[in-house]
């Protein structure tokens, strides 16, 4: 029996985006799923548990998805699920002085768009290994 | 604005009685609010309480001199004016108190009405200040936020594009990418003219703000106008399976305008109702002559403005992304546009709406008097 396609959840409200980035990571042997709001990326994840999920910030001209990793990191059952951050924001994330409720934000990459996509296999195999 | 009908108030500090009550006349009889204080430490006391818009005091007084004052104030609220009161052996001091900050000084013996003069020039002075800080905050504001959004969505379709060829380079040959490779060229190609609508929208927008559009302020009968722009859209209509309908009065209906400017407002008008609308659907677009305006609806049959998106339904960028409004393409300025070029003309621009049943937006502009093209500076 051949192991499981590691699983990949892309979370970004451009369709587009999501299309071109999900080819590239199937080409690589993973397999994807797929959301554009952040309420589908939780109710997703939370059904599949992915290995990794890639999340957009900038969603619906809000910042829904800084919403929709916290929700997720309160979530039990997504303990330890790598979460990288791809967005046009800039080069890192928005310094919010570090409050303590933001602490749940924490993400353990941060990628800006447009995303170099062999560096961003490459950082997934770092962190969750070869695709299959 | 109510900080502006509320009565000033104006803060006296000396250390002479006589002057103090002298002062404390005049002023009151100018409708402003006074209050008096013998030394710099119960006036600072009394600023810091009353949050005066000027302050009359006297340079030499025992205890904190008029020029610590005056610098004090200013750390309190540098939009403070200050005017100080000297006498001739104090002039020195007095431009001295000038470089400190204070905003004009009166020699003693002064005169009620020279009083009077300096004090109302001196809440003038900070009338327009206040003002034009007010005016200058709003705008950066306003100029950040729309950057932020300007340069999100400049850089979205852009990111799109990008992550396509990327992948068509890196992965072109294979079998998958191959047969999908049509598909998303015509894909780029859609955002790229996305970005080029965002753009147009963008530059009508500066131009409109810049009163470049309004220039041209000439007669146009908006029933040779809007026959010509319902032409235009008659084929995007048709793809939508929405017929367009005219419903034009017999009377000519002038407006003093510029007619690009009046273009692109019934083209957004329009395409909003073709856009927002359902097969079958249907826009009508109305004019006529009442009470000294032409008013214009453009009534659609489509998905409605649903309540909660009301307030927004002007503000640039906002766009109604509701499951009904499927995947309509726009900038989100359009409205926002018309919005601008409406005011700009003295016009008014509101809607009715009834979500599931319909929009109708209603323009009122003002009907074009022959005199108005006699009017200086109306046909430059």
């Amino acid at each position: 029996m051949t192991p499981a396609a590691k699983r990949i959840l892309i979370v970004d409200d451009d369709r587009d985006f999501v299309e071109a980035i999900a080819s590239f990571l199937e080409a690589s042997g993973f397999t994807v799923r797929k959301a554009h709001t952040g309420s589908d990326a939780v109710k997703l994840a939370r059904m599949e548990r992915p290995d990794l999920i890639l999340m957009d910030i900038m969603m619906g001209e809000r910042t829904e998805g800084f919403f929709t990793i916290r929700e997720m990191r309160r979530q039990e059952d997504l303990k330890g699920v790598p979460i990288f951050v791809l967005s046009a924001l800039g080069t890192q994330m928005p310094d919010f002085g570090n409050p303590p409720e933001w602490a749940g934000l924490a993400h353990d990459e941060f990628l800006s768009k447009p995303v170099d996509m062999v560096q961003l296999v490459e950082k997934i195999r770092q962190r969750i290994g070869q695709p299959t | 604005m109510g900080e502006a009908d509320a009565p000033e108030t104006v803060v006296v500090i000396d250390d002479d009685y006589a002057m103090r009550l002298s002062c404390c006349k005049i002023l009151s009889k100018m409708g402003v609010r006074v209050e008096a204080f013998e030394d710099g430490t119960r006036g600072l006391a009394g600023i810091g309480r009353l949050k005066p818009g000027l302050i009359v005091v006297d340079l030499k007084m025992p205890g904190i001199s008029g020029i610590e004052v005056t610098s004090r104030v200013h750390e309190i609220d540098p939009q403070i004016t200050i005017v100080v009161i000297t006498g001739y052996a104090t002039i020195d001091t007095a431009v001295e108190a000038m470089k400190c900050g204070a905003y004009d000084f009166l020699p003693k013996p002064f005169s009620p009405d020279e009083l009077r003069l300096i004090v109302n020039r001196g809440l003038e002075r900070r009338r327009l200040s206040l003002e034009s800080q007010r005016c200058e905050i709003e705008r950066a504001m306003l100029k950040r936020r729309f950057v932020t959004f300007v340069s999100h969505q400049l850089r979205t379709p852009l990111v799109a594009i990008h992550q396509y060829l990327d992948v068509l380079k890196h992965l072109g040959d294979t079998g998958e990418v191959a047969a999908k490779r049509e598909e998303w060229l015509d894909r780029c190609l859609k955002r790229t003219e996305e970005l080029q609508s965002l753009i147009a929208d963008w530059l009508t927008l500066a131009r409109v703000e810049g009163g470049a559009l309004m220039k041209e302020r000439i007669k146009v009968d908006l029933r040779q106008l809007l026959p010509g722009i319902l032409k235009t859209y008659e084929e995007m209509a048709a793809g939508e399976g929405v017929s367009l309908h005219a419903a034009l009065s017999e009377e000519p209906l002038c407006v003093g305008g510029d007619w690009n400017c009046l273009t692109v407002l019934f083209d957004n008008l329009i395409t909003n109702g073709i856009k927002y609308n359902r097969p079958g659907g249907t826009v009508t677009v109305s004019g006529c002559l009442s009470g000294g305006e032409v008013v214009v609806t453009v009534a659609d049959t489509g998905i409605g403005v649903p309540d909660k998106y009301r307030p927004f339904l002007f503000d640039e960028f906002f766009r109604i992304k509701d499951d009904g409004a499927k995947k309509t393409t726009g900038t989100g300025l359009g409205l926002h546009i018309a919005k601008r070029i409406v005011s700009e003309m003295s016009g008014s621009l509101d809607f009715e709406s009834q979500p599931g049943a319909g929009s109708t937006f209603r323009v009122r502009l003002p009907a074009w008097h022959e005199a108005d093209s006699a009017k200086p500076g109306s046909s430059e």
